[in-house]
């Protein structure tokens, strides 16, 4: 079993400085102290929108790839899509959990466990190996989340969401709090606008955040889809998907053209890269991310 | 003095001669016996027959009968048995002679008069292989009978009229047989085509489908229309070739689901179980083994409105029907084969609340919860799938607005017209074989029929790698491609016909569910 605990020096020195740090914390995975030194914390909304996941996808592979930990709760929605986006960026990422290090919980996300440990992450816990989730145990994991990171990021959260309380906990032990505006019309981005209103940082790209840990993201400056040579019915309907993602039936209205043409061209643009297809609406991709 | 009259009997489709022995005694007290293991509609068999032929203003006579069912080891079930026990009666009191190689079939009425009696079409089917010349039915399943050439059906009315034609008193002429008011060939459908407005891709789906005969899967929320589309599907399809009406009308004759003077059965049927349906209900069987929905679909649709909702065991008893087009039910005593060639449309909710793709409804079920209800339906059975298509809910008002939107509501007999030829070339492909559409073809055939060229090869192999494709669902993508280019009348599988066939392959892995 592998423990480390708060007297080590291997302990992590932000985690030190919180009100009531974990006396020890299990973990799977190679400890590296390393992984400690630049740590961004990103919690949201667990029934995630196609927008949250997509903005998650953008900030974080971004951030990853400079080199910056991402640190989550390992719960289904935005969380796990963090992990992923830092993942698919061969990017370093901790997973808290909310039960023992042993105990994968939602069980259903098991692949994503092994490949965190796989890609030299780590999952962390300060509970017991083998101790079960529990619904008071969420909050008390949701200060390790903030404590161990310089700032937290929150993309997609409700009015009432748990990722609220990540985000006082952040204030509170001093930490920089961002928050990904979204859709005023959306439920799942009450909870953000108003950290934005309370005073959290308006993030709408990587540097926001990056600024933060004295980075800056270097834009590979290439239009892919001036060089990709589109013809006019894919441009026409770029035009139509930049404004609002649509499903293939209004999209068929709006550009005229037979559903099977509109069909076939756009399973070609999705073998492109250049469209993508989330539940039953087409969206435009303007940075392909994995 | 005994006589010996022939009958049949139907076991499930297949038909087995049966001879009915009466015996008259000259000694003993008078009694009615039936042996040879009658169940208890046979049993009683006999007051019908002493009520009828008293009725008759025939004396019953006051002697011991007893009436043989040979062979006696088979269970008898069923009405039909009156009118050959009657006629060997008959033949005793009036000391007349049966018409020779004759078989007598149908159903006593108290007053002497016959009544409708199911599977009179397949006794005629045996009486034609046996080499029978003449079958005596009740008048109403006459015309039933009467569609098998070259067999003379008399249409029995009453037990009085049969012993005048006995007597020779009168003259008795076999039955020709009357079709039905043609207009019926086209499928009567609920609704039109052009009445469902929107939901251009969930048509062009159906159209496809009804094409090359491909199963399809229908997700949308509630309200979405997904069963209003289901019951236009009907007016798309082509109606029955002869050889598949006759395959038709046999299984609702054995099931006695032909009305009386009906005549064969030309429009695709359609069946619409519920989801409570139980598991014999739906494949067949009971223990008198009878044909189940899937067979009563067969060449024609079955619709399975709200999919997930059929018990696991329903569900998976119909991969093999899917797959082999016939279900093969065995029982301690029976064992029948009904065909079940049928095509698949099975509509669902996208989740247990329904409301997962819904614009403005919120979905409240959580991750585990969807997974817990997708994964009722196996991996079998989505492979056996071709088409896959979510159906989004529509904005009526947004809709009715749009004034170019009647531009794209084509009326089913125009979609019909394209799939009746898409048919024709498919039956002129398969002449050789022993399949009908593209959906039933296997990787054999595929390689034989879908030849295709470099640049259709690499966008399937673009698609496999990058929608994580299955070696199966290849096949599925070919199958369909096939068919979109059979509906442009096209020879060969074209990128584009490829590009728009991986559309309908949603169902593959749920992309909206996992990364």
């Amino acid at each position: 079993m592998k423990t480390v605990k708060i007297s080590s020096s291997r302990y992590p020195s932000l985690l030190k400085q919180i009100s009531d740090p974990p006396q020890q914390l299990y973990y799977k995975g190679k400890w590296d102290s390393k992984l400690f030194k630049n740590c961004l914390a990103v919690v949201g909304a667990r029934q995630m929108t196609g927008y949250g996941r997509r903005a998650t996808n953008e900030l974080v592979a971004k951030i990853a790839s400079m080199g910056v930990t991402i640190v989550s709760g390992f719960m289904y929605g935005v969380d796990a899509q963090a992990h992923r986006a830092a993942l698919s960026v061969g990017g370093k990422t901790i997973a808290v959990m909310p039960c023992g290090i042993d105990v994968i919980h939602p069980s259903h996300q098991k692949k994503l466990y092994e490949e965190i440990i796989a890609a030299n992450g780590l999952i962390i816990s300060e509970l017991e190996t083998n101790h079960p989730p529990a619904l008071w145990i969420f909050p008390k994991r949701n200060r390790i989340v903030a404590g161990l990171s310089k700032a937290v990021l929150v993309v997609e959260a409700g009015f009432d969401s748990g990722s609220l309380i990540t985000a006082d906990l952040a204030k509170k032990f001093n930490r920089k709090l961002l928050a990904v505006p979204g859709p005023i019309t959306s439920s799942l981005s009450q909870g953000t606008l108003q950290l934005i209103k309370n005073g959290a940082d308006l993030a709408s790209d990587a540097n926001d955040i990056l600024v933060n840990y004295g980075l800056n993201y270097q834009e590979y400056s290439m239009n892919r889809f001036s060089a990709a040579g589109l013809n006019k019915l894919e441009r026409g309907i770029i035009d139509k998907l930049t404004q609002e993602p649509k499903d293939i039936d209004t999209l068929s209205r709006l550009v005229n053209i037979s559903i099977s043409d509109l069909g076939a061209t756009l399973s070609l643009m999705q073998l492109r890269g250049i469209v993508t297809k989330e539940k039953d609406k087409y969206h435009f991709i303007q940075e392909k991310v994995c | 003095m005994l006589v010996k009259v022939a009958s049949a009997l139907n076991l499930g489709l297949h038909t087995v001669a049966m001879e009915v022995e009466v015996n008259v005694a000259q000694r003993g007290l008078p009694a009615f016996e039936i042996v040879g293991l009658p169940t208890k509609a046979v049993a009683e068999s006999k007051e019908r027959v002493r009520t009828a032929i008293i009725n008759s203003d025939i004396k019953f006579p006051e002697r011991r009968i007893v009436v043989n069912l040979a062979p006696a080891d088979v269970p008898k079930q069923g009405s039909f048995y009156d009118l050959p026990i009657a006629v060997g009666i008959l033949a005793t009191v009036i000391g007349c002679k049966l018409p020779e190689r004759s078989l007598f079939f149908g159903e006593l009425s108290l007053d002497g008069t016959l009544r409708h009696t199911k599977g009179a079409l397949l006794l005629a089917l045996f009486a034609k292989e046996r080499g029978v010349n003449n079958i005596f039915v009740p008048h109403s399943s006459a015309n039933e009978a009467s569609i098998i050439k070259g067999v003379n059906v008399y249409p029995v009315e009453s037990l009085t009229q049969l012993v005048l034609f006995f007597c020779k008193q009168i003259d008795f002429k076999p039955v020709t047989h009357k079709e039905n008011d043609s207009k019926e060939e086209v499928s009567e459908a609920e609704f039109d085509m052009s009445d469902v407005l929107g939901q251009e891709q969930t048509k062009r789906t159906m159209e496809i489908a009804a094409g090359g005969g491909h199963n399809l899967f229908m997700i949308g929320s509630p309200g979405s229309g997904k069963t209003m589309l289901a019951r236009a599907f009907p007016g798309i399809l082509p109606s029955l070739s002869e050889k598949e009406s006759l395959e038709v009308t046999k299984i609702y004759s054995a099931s006695g689901r032909i009305p009386p003077q009906g005549s064969v059965i030309k429009t695709r049927p359609f069946c619409t179980p519920h989801h409570t349906t139980s598991n014999a209900g739906l494949i067949g069987g009971g223990s008198r083994l009878k044909p189940g929905e899937i067979s009563l679909a067969h060449r024609g649709v079955l619709f399975l409105d709200e999919f997930n909702e059929f018990s696991r065991l329903a569900l998976e008893s119909l991969r093999q029907p899917l797959e082999d087009g016939c279900i093969t039910l065995c029982r301690s005593r029976d064992k029948a084969t009904f065909p079940s060639r049928f095509t698949l449309i099975a509509s669902a909710n996208p989740c247990p609340c329904g409301y997962l793709l819904h614009p403005k409804k919120t979905c409240i079920c959580t991750q585990r919860e969807i997974e817990r209800y997708r994964k009722k339906i196996s991996g079998p059975i989505l492979d056996r799938i071709d088409l896959c298509v979510e159906v989004p809910v529509v904005d009526i008002k947004e809709l009715s607005c749009d004034d170019k939107a009647p531009d794209f509501l084509e009326s089913s007999k125009v979609i019909r017209e394209r799939i009746i030829m898409a048919r024709k070339i498919q039956q002129k492909r398969f002449s050789s074989e022993t399949i009908y559409t593209n959906a039933e073809m296997g990787n054999k055939q595929i390689k034989k029929y879908c030849y295709l060229s470099r640049e259709v090869s690499q966008i399937l192999i673009k698609a496999g790698a990058n929608f994580n494709l299955s070696a199966r669902s290849y096949y599925k993508m070919i199958r369909v491609a096939r068919t979109i280019s059979d509906l442009e009348g096209v020879k060969e599988i074209s990128a584009s016909h490829m590009a728009e066939a991986l559309q309908y392959r949603s169902c593959e892995k749920n992309e909206n569910v996992h990364f």
